[in-house]
This record gives structure tokens, sequence and C-alpha cells, in this order.
């Protein structure tokens, strides 16, 4: 596994967006009680998720031509 | 005795019998030779200088003079390989071949050039932002914005450099989850504006970085100088991808700076333009959580609200349609009341009905008289016709 792709295949910036659109749907029109306690869990339990993948992953760094040489 | 002298006397004596004997070269044989010579024994020169009778011939060929106190040095290049603005009297180092031409004049071919000192290296860049700017190098209009949420991201500068650790740790600290492919090219010196021009072109031939940061710690306006290159500055401008530039300090301007869609003032100016900060990522995380729970509390409150309106607004028709059918069945007892037999007799009337129904009332027939507190049995006497 890549050091800048979470466990679930996704990366950071694609959660964050992931959480965007959650957090879009509560202010938009096909907001519904119904879905919303769940809808907000999930999107309480991504914005942990987050701050985990903000703390723990790395940068990947790689040198892919050294051009001093040639 | 002067062995020394007598070996020289002993070595023209040599000479002038092999005159006579060695197999003379002819002369393009010998300028041949020559320039074999030079490019196998002196094939990169170094060679500093000030510039005297430059000229462009046919706007294709550069020459110029390489002149110290009384010596001097043809030179020649091809004009597309100059990638600085020349003038009289500025001093520069050239890395040049030196040749013999079949005219038996010596001159360098040059390979590379750059300006020496800071008021020539100023003079160059002047000379040629001016140029650059006429051809719209440097057009805000062309300007390219940063991606936004970048993760990819293509690095040219050297992987010893202060300045390229600044950038891997300022984005270390600000952000995680970056991708970050490094190209190792000189960042100074004469070699240096060749080696990031094809560093950018072999980027703009992949499609795995978004963005291209060209970096380069502080240093001398000697130590600058690969980033005031001509080429370097084209190449720049005309990259696929989106360059930002962080070279030097704050008050170094390069043509490389000029020439990229965004310029930062440092290596970590660069890692913060190109990185979102954790802490604020963070912030944002919990106050956008916040603003659901609250969000979503308003909407239950709104929704409790509406649905307890609805409760009052169905339990006041209920009230209401009961008052109505209780109204309507008052009026209709009072109907009821006033159609009921006893209170007609109560009022004075009597009923009259037949002891044997079915048969014709006719004298001697007996009836029975109910009035409101009696029931009276009589006989008919006499039967009348009214009409």
């Amino acid at each position: 596994m890549s050091k800048n792709v979470t466990n679930n295949s996704k990366t950071i910036e694609q959660k964050i967006a992931d959480l965007d659109a959650s957090v879009e749907w509560f202010y938009g029109d096909d907001f519904n009680l119904d879905e919303a306690l769940p809808k907000y869990q999930a999107a309480a339990d991504l914005a942990v998720t987050i701050e985990k993948d903000l703390t723990e992953l790395k940068n990947k760094v790689e040198v892919l031509e050294d051009f001093t040489k040639s | 005795m002067n062995f020394e002298g007598f070996d020289g006397w002993l070595k023209v004596k040599d000479a002038e019998n092999n005159l006579m004997t060695e197999k003379p070269m002819s002369v393009s044989e010998f300028i041949e030779q020559c320039n074999f010579t030079l490019e196998t024994e002196y094939d990169n020169v170094f060679v500093e200088g000030e510039v005297a009778a430059f000229k462009i011939n046919q706007g294709k060929w550069v020459f110029f003079d390489l002149k110290e106190d009384d010596s001097s040095l043809n030179c020649f290049m091809p004009l597309g390989q100059l990638s600085i603005a020349l003038t009289d009297g500025m001093k520069v180092r050239i890395r040049a071949t030196p040749k013999v031409t079949r005219w038996g004049r010596f001159l360098l071919t040059v390979r590379q050039i750059m300006p020496v000192g800071e008021g020539n290296i100023k003079k160059s860049f002047e000379l040629l932002k001016k140029k650059l700017a006429a051809e719209g190098i440097f057009n805000p209009a062309k300007k390219r914005p940063l991606p936004d949420n970048l993760t990819r991201i293509g690095v040219i500068s050297s992987t010893n450099a202060a300045g390229y650790i600044d950038f891997l740790k300022i984005l270390d600290n600000r952000w995680a989850g970056l991708d970050i492919k490094t190209i190792n090219t000189q960042v100074q010196g004469m070699a240096a504006a060749e080696q990031m021009i094809r560093a950018l072109a072999y980027f703009n031939q992949r499609t795995d970085v978004e963005v291209i940061a060209v970096l380069r710690g502080g240093g001398s306006a000697d130590d600058l100088a690969a980033f005031n290159d001509e080429h370097l500055a084209r190449a720049i401008a005309t990259s696929r991808i989106p360059v930002i530039t962080g070279i030097g300090h704050e008050i170094d301007e390069s043509l490389a700076d000029l020439a990229a869609d965004v310029r930062a003032s440092t290596p970590s100016n660069a890692a913060e333009r190109l990185s979102r900060d954790r802490q604020d990522v963070s912030r944002h995380l919990h106050l956008q959580i916040s603003n659901l729970r609250r969000e979503l509390r308003s909407r239950v409150d709104v929704a409790l609200s509406e649905n307890r309106q609805r409760l009052q607004d169905t339990k006041q028709e209920i009230l209401q349609h009961l008052e109505r059918n209780m109204h309507h069945l008052a009026e209709t007892q009072k109907i009821l009341a006033s159609l009921n037999p006893e209170n007609v007799l109560r009022r004075g009337y009597a009923i009259v009905t037949s002891s044997s129904p079915g048969r014709p009332i006719a004298p001697g027939v007996e009836i029975v008289i109910t009035t409101s507190t009696q029931n009276l049995t009589a006989e008919v006497k006499n039967v009348q016709e009214r009409h």
C-alpha cells in the first residue's frame, strides 16, 4: 500500500471531498430527517478518520533521475 | 660543461637532419592533427574574460573576443546556444572547445556562457528581461493557478541543497500523503540551466505530476545566475505543467521566477504555497462537524415545532368539528322536542284513536281519547263529514 493512500484506498483529499459532499447534503433540498442521523454519524466518523490520517500518514519522496551524473 | 645546452643543440641538429628525411604533412593534415589534439586534450576548457567586438552574423552566428589586458581569444557559437544577453565589456565565463580553422585561425567554440560578477549578471538580466517581456514570456495573462488539493509534485533541485531539505521539511510539517518526485540537478554553475531544462522536459513527457517546483536556496548573484538563463526561462514559460519557483531569498528575482506561473519567495514558501496546513484542516473539520450538529439540531427543532403545530391544528379542527356537531345535535333535539306529541297534548290537545283499527268510524264505535294526563274511552254518537 502506498504511503499516501489510506486503508480504504482513498487519499486524504478524496476523503475531504466526500466529507464536503456529505455536509452539503445537510444544507440541500434532499435533506430529510430519516436519513440525517446516520449521515451525520458517517460524517463525524469520516472527520475522525481524516484527522487520524493527517497524523499518521507520511509524504513519499522519490528521486526519479540524477541529471548531475550525465 | 653545461649539458642542458648541449642537449638542446643536439635536438636542433636532429630536427635539421629530419627536415630532409621526414615525410611532411599537408597543411590540412596538420590542421586536422592540431584539432584532433585539441579536441582530445582540451575538450572542455573554462575561460573567464571580458567580451569585446560582440556581433551576430547572418542572424545565426555569434562572434566575440574574450579579452584580458593585452591577451585576446576569438570566440564563436551558434546564436541558438546563447542563453544570456551579451554586450561588450561584460565579464563572462565560458566552457569551450578550442579549434583551428581551415585558415589557421585559432578560436574557441563556446558551449556554454554565463556572466560573472553582480554588475554583469544584473546587466545581462535586465537586457534579457526586456527582450523576453517584449515577447510576452512573462505575460501575467498566461499564468496558471496552482491546482487545488494537489497530491503529486515534481521537484527540480539539488537533493543536497539546504533549500530542498527545507522544502521537504515544511511539506512534512504541513501536510501528509503527498507524492513527491524529484530530479536531482545542479542549481548553480554552467551545467545547471541545461540540466534543469532537461528535467522540465522529462516531467512534461510524463503525466504523474500536477505541478513542477524549481527550487534553490539563497546564494550570491553568481550562484543564482543559472536561473537567468534565457532557455530555462523559455522552458518554464512553455511548460505544459504549471511551474512554481522558489529560488533564493525574497529579494532575489530571476528570469525563471518571472517566467513561472507562480513565484514563491523561497523554497520554504514554495512548500507553503503547495500544501495545506494540517492544523487549519483539523480546525476546519471540527468546525464543520460542530456546524453540522447545530444544523441537525436546528432541523430537528424545526421539524418538531412543525409537528407540534400540525398536532395543534388538527386538535383545533377536531374540536371545531365536534362543536359543530354538538350544535347540530342540539338543534335537532329542539326540532325533535317540538315534534313530540306529548308536548302537543300538554298544550291541551288530545289524540283520538279507534279501539277497533280498520273499522270505519261510525256511531256506536268505541274510541280512545288520550290527553296529557288521561286516557278516556268514549263512544261515537254521530259522524258528520266536514266537506
